[in-house]
């Protein structure tokens, strides 16, 4: 067993785990560790070969693996020690991690711990889609990295389900590799991806988008073979005699993501059940003190820049001097808020949050109020579920002194 | 000859719809924008509709099979399958590095196809199983 | 090699286990399994339990092979060392009238000899069982839990390191009887053998038929179930079984914890028409997820991370009840050829004695002579992550390919793949990985795993990917390579 003592330990080295390590550096960490269970670093960027990455954050729009050699050179040269293809098999009740590799078995203790750990993508049972248990059903990111990194083309007939961003871009990456890309269906009267990939994914390319649908069969005896879709009525029950059945080899589902907490939960680390991560203050620190969450794994973010944002942030807070209290400020979703992060206030300040809507709204009025007082109100042109809502808000004594808790909801006129 | 084509705009969320009616190279009636954003992208659309275009080459004697890249400059729509094709065709040699120019001027487009990622030669590994 | 003694067709729990016991003597034998793996039929697709015998009527062969079975299976797994745990069995009385119910069945379970069998009253129930909602409770010590796939491996794999013969991936096209042997035609090419033992399982009938005219109908019965996340672990501590339905036969909803710490709701019971439809439906799901909520309201949502179905073969149709006895014999019109029909729950439990039975059957018609150097294979010593860090630590030191975990959800490492691919059957389809070491099991269902593999079966064992298969002969997981070495 080897013994590591560090200042600020880094669990996973996708993009919020190599911003965290930079910025703890940046900001006077002296031993920074960061373990990653792959033999490369940046998580799932080396496998999003498209661009849009660090628009907002560069002016540039770079790929997903020139985002990636950003932060792993700037992590090479502060010199991070970096341990590949180490997993972290335990995260105990007294901030002792057990990891493991090739060389053996490490006990790491650490003045700080960030849990930077992604997320993992909803499979066929998560969503219960009925039917055989064929060959031939990937979901997206598996389908992503076996063609961008493998060398692998999955299937040639292939219908997607779940019209997210990833799913978008996995239909043009399929059409592009020569698979015929026979349609996309989405539950919901919309697709939760971005207008641009809409355009360039699917009407570029003429690849039917059935809305209002779900998939009600698989079928294939040893492989893939037919799929059968069927129409959804505004309360997302099936209409009778709208099924359709399609002929197909493969299916992609791009059926959303979940944060990946098993080390945090066994860690007896409080996780809010809304966002799927852990419950954090204002410094993302988690319930135990000394142990921070950013990226993926504390909430499932909608582009890298923010993420890589709020990542640095936590960065210099597992270094500086965090809040130490007992008390906390409950921030509650109210109304038409599905959730929101921090979920709680330690200390009075202007805090940053991010939250999302359950639906979509057209020019809702978002409000925060503490008791019955209101504190922000904020008109927004528009507002859903895929794009996270940011807002300051100046947490003041008069705020704290009487209440415990601040309520964000959405006022739909 | 005139042509009519709706062209979901997408600067921003909301995705305005945009009328476009061209006639040879010329924008005759621009119509559906809630902002002034949407007249440039649309008439780009309309006139030179092009897209940033990335893929993968395979690459020899690499510690992985291909190297991502993507074309220096938006590629014309009708010339992206063209493109595809002629990346298709080529391999590289390990050591790649980021940001090398694997294609110049791919199918005469003026465009070049430039790597993304580096990727060292493969070394000899052990791979057998005790 | 192709002549035998002894054809056994089908390498499922019951085939393997007439494999094993042959085994030990000095006699040829074959195995024919049309799937690329052992237990690719109704032996892995169960719930694992070693039973006790109270569901069973007195006198049937089903009681007397499922006793006889279960007092087999702790010394089986002290051998072969696949798992087995003694959890225990509650049958729940939801009512008052349920309760005569489990009156009855304690005294079927009696008759037939199991011991220990108590009916307790709600608050006795919920000191072992907090979290079941009940009346009362008929409490089973003898019934257990065990892997059934990995039983089927160590039984398989025991057989092979005794020179039985597996041939995977040949399916027996026709049988026809020659003057002292009978000619097996495959799509693997002819064979001959003495003795055909007909352990085919749900394709019994088609096996039969190759020869004489079947005296019998099967009746397919599917079951579905579903299979919760390990968080769901300490919800349930021993089986929890609803009363049985004695209008068809089957045992009705069970909440049954795995050995690997998952919990298994199931079985529905569907009879279809299609021998082959293993397909999980809507209406079961659900139907499952509100019976085991109706018995453990704490079930929390969003737990399911697998489903899967199994076929019964049975020999009874609905309209006559359902239940019909094992039928375990030699073929009176076919002399050789040994039966084993309508093998369905209790066929766990019951395969290790019903392979005895072969035994003395095929004694009478063969000389059997011991062999004098019969091996035993461990299947399984500990995995990784049950071993302490000494342990790991002392591995990795030995072998670092220990050190590297390839499965995220389970902690299963490089090493573990490697020897699961090594296997003695040959067998190397993701599921042969799947059920001998667990890597894909997890919550993530493959998700992070099988990258790794496939990379794996690439290096080590030069499988090119199109030929990479998921679990049967024609479900190749990918079609080919994006980009193919291109010959300057």
């Amino acid at each position: 067993m080897n013994n590591i003592e560090a200042d600020v330990v880094v669990v996973g080295g996708g993009p919020a785990g190599l911003a965290a390590a930079v910025s703890a550096k940046e900001n006077g960490a002296d031993q920074v560790l960061i373990l990653d269970r792959n033999s490369w670093l940046g998580g799932i960027l080396p496998q999003c070969i498209h661009d849009g990455f660090g628009v907002e954050e560069t002016g540039k729009s770079m790929t997903g693996p020139e985002y990636a050699d950003k932060y792993i050179e700037l992590a090479e040269q502060k010199n991070i020690i970096i341990m590949n293809e180490t997993m972290v098999l335990k995260l105990n009740k007294n901030k002792e991690i057990t990891a493991v590799n090739k060389k053996g078995l490490y006990k790491i203790k650490s003045k700080a711990i960030i849990l930077a750990m992604g997320c993992r993508e909803k499979t066929r049972w998560n969503a219960m889609i009925p039917g055989n248990r064929p060959s031939g059903i990937f979901t997206a990111g598996v389908a992503q990295s076996l063609i961008n990194l493998y060398n692998i083309m999955p299937g040639k007939n292939v219908v997607v389900v779940g019209s997210g961003d990833v799913g978008l871009i996995m239909a043009r990456r399929l059409k592009f590799e020569g698979a015929h890309v026979l349609g996309v269906v989405e539950v919901l009267p919309y697709s939760s991806g971005l207008p641009r990939n809409i355009v360039q994914c699917l009407d570029d390319y003429n690849i039917p988008l059935f809305l209002n649908h779900t998939i009600t069969c698989i079928e294939g005896k040893e492989r893939v073979e037919q799929i059968t879709i069927c129409q959804l009525d505004k309360n997302l029950n099936p209409i009778v005699n709208t099924q359709k059945k399609i002929k197909c080899d493969t299916l992609l589902l791009s059926l959303g993501l979940i944060p990946e907490n098993e080390l945090s939960k066994n860690a007896d680390i409080q996780i809010d059940e809304l966002t799927g991560g852990p419950i954090v203050d204002q410094n993302f620190q988690t319930s135990k003190g000394g142990i921070f969450a950013c990226g993926n794994c504390l909430q499932v973010y909608d582009n890298v820049d923010l993420l890589s944002k709020d990542a640095k942030r936590v960065g210099k807070y597992s270094v500086k001097k965090t809040i130490q209290s007992k008390k906390f400020i409950i921030v509650k979703p109210g109304k038409g808020i599905r959730n929101i992060v921090p979920q709680r206030i330690g200390k009075t300040e202007n805090v940053h949050f991010t939250c999302r809507v359950e639906k979509p709204y057209e020019t809702p009025t978002l409000h925060v109020i503490s008791g019955n007082k209101q504190i922000l109100k904020k008109k927004l042109k528009w507002a859903n579920p895929a794009n996270m809502i940011e807002f300051n808000l100046d947490i003041s004594e008069d705020i704290v002194r009487f209440n415990d808790s601040i309520e964000v909801l959405l006022d739909v006129k | 000859m005139l042509n009519e084509q709706e062209i979901t705009c997408i600067v921003c969320p909301v995705g305005c719809k945009i009328l476009v009616r061209t006639s040879k190279n010329h924008i005759e009636l621009l119509d559906g924008n809630k902002c002034k954003k949407g007249i440039e992208y649309a008439r780009n659309e309309a006139l030179d509709p092009r897209r940033m275009l990335t893929s993968t080459i395979f690459v020899k004697n690499g510690e992985w099979p291909l190297v991502s890249v993507k074309s220096s400059q938006p590629v014309p729509k009708d010339k992206i399958f063209l493109v595809l094709k002629e990346i298709k065709k080529i391999s590289v040699n390990a050591p790649v590095k980021s940001g090398y120019k694997i294609i110049n001027n791919v199918a005469n487009t003026n465009i070049n196809i430039i790597t993304t990622k580096s990727i060292r030669k493969l070394k000899k590994r052990d791979k057998s199983i005790n | 090699m192709k002549n035998f003694h002894v054809a056994i067709i089908g390498s499922g729990v019951v085939g393997s286990s007439i494999a094993w016991e042959l085994s030990k003597y000095k006699i040829n034998v074959a195995v024919f399994e049309m799937g690329s793996d052992v237990t690719c039929g109704a032996t892995k697709a169960n719930s694992g339990v070693i039973h006790s015998g109270i569901n069973s009527p007195n006198n049937s062969l089903k009681a007397k092979f499922c006793i006889d079975g279960n007092k087999m299976f702790q010394s089986l797994s002290n051998k072969m060392n696949f798992p087995l745990k003694w959890v225990g069995k509650f049958v729940i009385a939801k009512n008052q009238d349920e309760i005569k119910k489990l009156e009855r069945l304690k005294k079927i379970g009696e008759k037939n000899k199991v011991t220990g069998l108590e009916i307790l009253e709600k608050s006795e129930v919920s000191q072992k069982e907090p979290n079941i909602k009940c009346t009362a409770a008929l409490w089973v010590p003898k019934a257990g839990i065990t892997l059934p796939y990995l039983f089927n491996i160590a039984l398989a794999e025991n057989a092979a390191i005794n020179n039985v013969i597996f041939f995977l991936e040949t399916e027996v096209k026709d049988i026809k009887k020659g003057k002292n042997n009978f000619l097996i035609n495959t799509n693997k090419g002819k064979f001959q053998s003495k003795i055909v033992v007909n352990a085919s399982g749900i394709n019994c009938r088609k096996i039969v038929s190759m020869l004489e005219d079947p005296d019998f109908q099967v009746y397919p019965c599917r079951g579905e179930y579903l299979v919760l996340d390990k968080n769901c672990n300490s919800l349930v501590n021993s089986m929890i079984y609803q009363i049985p339905n004695d209008e068809i036969g089957v045992l009705g909803i069970h909440i049954t914890p795995t050995i690997e710490g998952n919990i298994l709701l199931g079985p529905s019971a569907e009879f279809i028409n299609d021998f082959y439809d293993k397909r999980n439906t809507k209406e079961m799901m659900n139907n499952l997820l509100t019976q085991a909520k109706e018995l453990l309201p704490i079930l929390p949502p969003n737990s399911i991370i697998n489903a899967y179905s199994g076929i019964r073969c049975k020999l009874s149709p609905p309209e006559l009840g359902g239940w019909a006895d094992y039928r375990i014999e030699e073929s009176k019109n076919t002399p050789g050829l040994i039966n084993l029909l309508g093998i369905e729950s209790p066929g766990l439990t019951a395969a290790p004695a019903i392979a005895k039975e072969i035994l003395k059957i095929i004694s009478k018609k063969i000389k059997l002579i011991n062999k004098p150097h019969f091996k035993i294979h461990k299947i399984q010593n500990k995995r990784f992550s049950e071993m302490s860090a000494k342990e790991q630590s002392k591995l990795i030191d030995k072998n670092p390919r220990w050190g590297r975990i390839i499965c995220r959800c389970e902690n299963i490492t490089e090493a573990e793949v490697i020897n699961a691919l090594s296997n003695p059957l040959g067998a190397k389809t993701l599921s042969a990985v799947k059920y001998r070491c667990r890597a894909g099991m997890g919550r993530c269902q493959g998700g992070f795993c099988t990258q790794h593999v496939v990379r794996i079966m690439e290096e080590f064992f030069k499988i090119e990917v199109k030929d990479i298969k998921l679990k049967s002969p024609k479900s190749n997981v990918f079609y080919g390579r994006t980009r193919e070495m291109i010959d300057e």
